[in-house]
């Protein structure tokens, strides 16, 4: 028994291994996004796996306590770190021998125009002299360019894994009626802001949605609020959710809605989804978010939560 | 004479703002072109015609490709080069709908980060399904909503699948098409009637194997020989009966190749883009082309419309489940039952039973 299993899960690998081969090695893989793409698959399936209760996690989707007990956390300010290591950096500037670091820069920016000598020890050399990993990297990127993540999307993965019918096909009959009433189907948007660069969550969460029969749009990595805002208004969304799973929220979530106004467009409402902590959840909802979906909850409930704020606000904003 | 006082006010600002608030107008109205609500469509049609005298001024570019051919790398590349020189550019991206949930997943502008936040650009995906008349009508009527807010350039993408390449070379200027290095067998999937449509052919990614770029470059170009792709402006030469003195010679549509990742061969792209857009002016065939494409795109609304009402009409919905019935058991002759559906159409006499 035990045997077999073994056999079973060393053919799969292998099967994986002989997969790569074909592509030209791993790192080809890499590089196509191949990886990333069956991981993300991945992640979706067992995603509506736990959604639908076919894999039980006690305390997430089985067993769940009746009252989740408060976790003490390290409340973080970010804006005042982020005060101090600006004043710490302008600090380390001033003291440090510019010139002498001009030069260590621009013999990195050399080597890597020339090919000659060994870039690491350049690198370290202008750290010596209190160069800035910043500065190190924007003196590469001069030649080799910044790599930019190919996103790739997965379609049709958590629909086929998510087959607890009852509640699915409800919802994407509600989905359908709201785009018989408004002409369109519910429009999202679904973002990363900042430097947050884990968007596995959000590609969960664009696929499911898009199964569900929403028109999702993903924004890129590392977006600012006002380029997020932007998106948002030339896509003409409905809604924007920003997943957050770098504790950015208290500055970020603020700062989209701040952005959605200040460009004219208060009717595209903004929820949040990724790992909050359970004390921040009013500060987000006195700024405007109109839904928070930590850990644990299943997708289809929070789609159908962000389709009932749609419609209100859409209701709302064709009443006034 | 049609007055922009009466214009509802999405389209006043798309035409008297600048900056966000025309971003927001444009794609406010964009939403609006693209509703399936019969409303919604009145209001569109109203306030297109109304726009009608401020379009045109845009030139038309139409992108098609086999995906992971880098489209959206190569507008990207374009647009950056276009904005850098001053101009103002909108891409419209149609984006394939799921079949079977309907939804869709847009990612277009993941691709395109650094135009997508140029203060001179535009870009705005579309899920392909949802709409009446699919593709054609939203994109057509989203392209002239960008003429009015005052674009130089509006580029319309599509992957190359299925109609889309035929309906986006129907409404564009330039219709282009984008190939991988690795022509050899891929030639022979390149449809023909897609090389028909094509004023340029790009090979990309030339960076990755020069020789493979030359190589796909000869062969594209004697494909297109071989196909005796001629006149531009739909009159074959050879028909002719008199030798072509006093016409100016047709475009022959070219092959070039570039990197987009690179940026490389993007001027010389440019160049012959110019190139082309002059002679088409020049010999009045731009006119002529979008004379064309105005007609048919009536003919297609009048086709459409056709089709919508027959499918709505309630005599038809009554009769149609029992003759269908009647034609799959071979009763009724598939012709005479579409003559008779079709005669409920006009209230005619009733055929009577069959």
């Amino acid at each position: 028994m035990m045997e077999s299993l073994t056999q079973q899960m060393a053919d799969e690998a292998w099967k994986i291994i002989e997969e790569v081969d074909t592509q030209g090695g791993m790192t080809r893989a890499v590089d196509s996004g191949w990886a990333k793409l069956k991981i993300e698959a991945a992640a979706a399936e067992k995603q509506a796996r736990i959604d639908s209760g076919k894999d039980v996690i006690v305390g997430v989707n089985k067993y769940k306590l009746a009252k989740e007990d408060k976790v003490d956390i390290l409340e973080v300010d970010n804006v005042k770190v982020r005060d101090a290591q600006i004043a710490r950096l302008q600090q380390l500037r001033a003291a440090r021998d510019a010139e002498a670091v001009k030069a260590a820069l621009a013999a990195l920016t050399e080597a890597a125009q020339s090919g000659q000598g060994n870039l690491l020890d350049l690198a370290i050399r202008a750290v010596r002299l209190r160069a800035t990993v910043g500065e190190v990297s924007d003196a590469l990127e001069q030649v080799f360019g910044r790599h930019r993540a190919d996103i790739q999307k997965v379609t049709g993965v958590y629909a086929a894994a998510y087959d607890s019918a009852e509640g699915w096909e409800k919802l994407q009959g509600e989905i359908a009626a709201f785009a018989d009433t408004h002409g369109r189907r519910p429009r999202v948007m679904i973002a990363k802001l900042g430097q947050d660069g884990h968007d596995r969550g959000a590609k969960v969460v664009a696929t499911a949605y898009a199964d569900l029969g929403f028109d999702v749009d993903m924004g890129p990595l590392f977006q600012t609020p006002a380029e997020c805002a932007r998106q948002a208004i030339e896509n003409d969304v409905h809604a924007v959710g920003v997943s957050t799973l770098a504790a950015g929220h208290k500055t970020l979530v603020p700062a989209i809605l701040a952005e959605l106004k200040a460009q004219g467009a208060d009717d595209i409402i903004v929820f949040v989804g990724g790992v909050i902590p359970q004390q921040d959840y009013d500060f987000l909802f006195e700024a405007g978010v109109k839904g928070i979906y930590g850990p644990g909850t299943p997708i289809p409930a929070s789609a159908k939560d962000v389709l009932e704020q749609i419609r209100r606000a859409q209701g709302e904003t064709q009443a006034a | 004479m049609k007055d922009t006082v009466t214009l509802p006010p999405h389209a006043q600002a798309l035409l008297h703002t600048q900056g966000p608030a025309q971003r927001r107008a444009l794609a406010k109205a964009i939403t609006l072109a693209e509703s399936t609500r019969a409303d919604h469509r009145a209001q569109a049609d109203a306030m297109i015609d109304a726009l009608m005298p401020h379009t045109g001024g845009a030139f038309r570019l139409g992108i098609s490709g086999v995906p992971g051919v880098g489209k959206s790398t190569f507008i990207e590349a374009l647009g950056l080069y276009l904005v850098g020189r001053g101009l103002r550019v909108a891409v419209l991206a149609v984006d394939p709908s799921s079949s079977i949930s309907g939804g869709s997943i847009l990612g277009d502008k993941t691709r395109m980060e650094q135009l997508s936040v140029h203060e001179r650009a535009f870009i705005r995906p579309s899920p392909s399904a949802g709409t009446l008349g699919g593709v054609a009508e939203k994109t057509r009527e989203a392209l002239l909503l960008c003429e009015a807010a005052g674009f130089d350039i509006v580029i319309v993408e599509t992957v190359g699948v299925g109609q889309s390449e035929t309906t986006v070379a129907g409404m564009t200027d330039l219709f282009l098409l984008l190939q991988l290095p690795n022509a050899g067998d891929d030639l022979q999937a390149i449809k023909k009637g897609v090389m028909e449509l094509a004023d340029l052919i790009v090979i990309n990614k030339a960076d990755l194997d020069a020789a493979a770029a030359t190589r796909a470059r000869a062969q594209i170009t004697s494909a297109l020989r071989l196909l005796g792709l001629h006149a531009r402006d739909g009159v074959d030469p050879h028909a002719d009966p008199y030798p072509a003195v006093d016409r100016p010679a047709p475009w022959r549509p070219e092959v070039m190749q570039l990197s987009a990742l690179e940026g490389s061969g993007l001027p010389e792209f440019w160049a012959t883009v110019e190139r082309f857009r002059a002679s088409q002016q020049a010999h009045g065939r731009l006119a002529a082309r979008r004379h064309q494409q105005d007609e048919a795109w009536m003919w297609q609304r009048i086709a459409s419309g056709l089709q919508q009402r027959f499918d709505t009409h309630p005599g038809v919905r009554a009769r149609l489940p029992g003759t269908l019935q009647k034609v799959r058991q071979g009763e009724l002759a598939p012709s005479l039952a579409a003559r008779q559906l079709l005669a409920l159409l006009d209230g005619g006499p009733n055929p009577g039973p069959a």
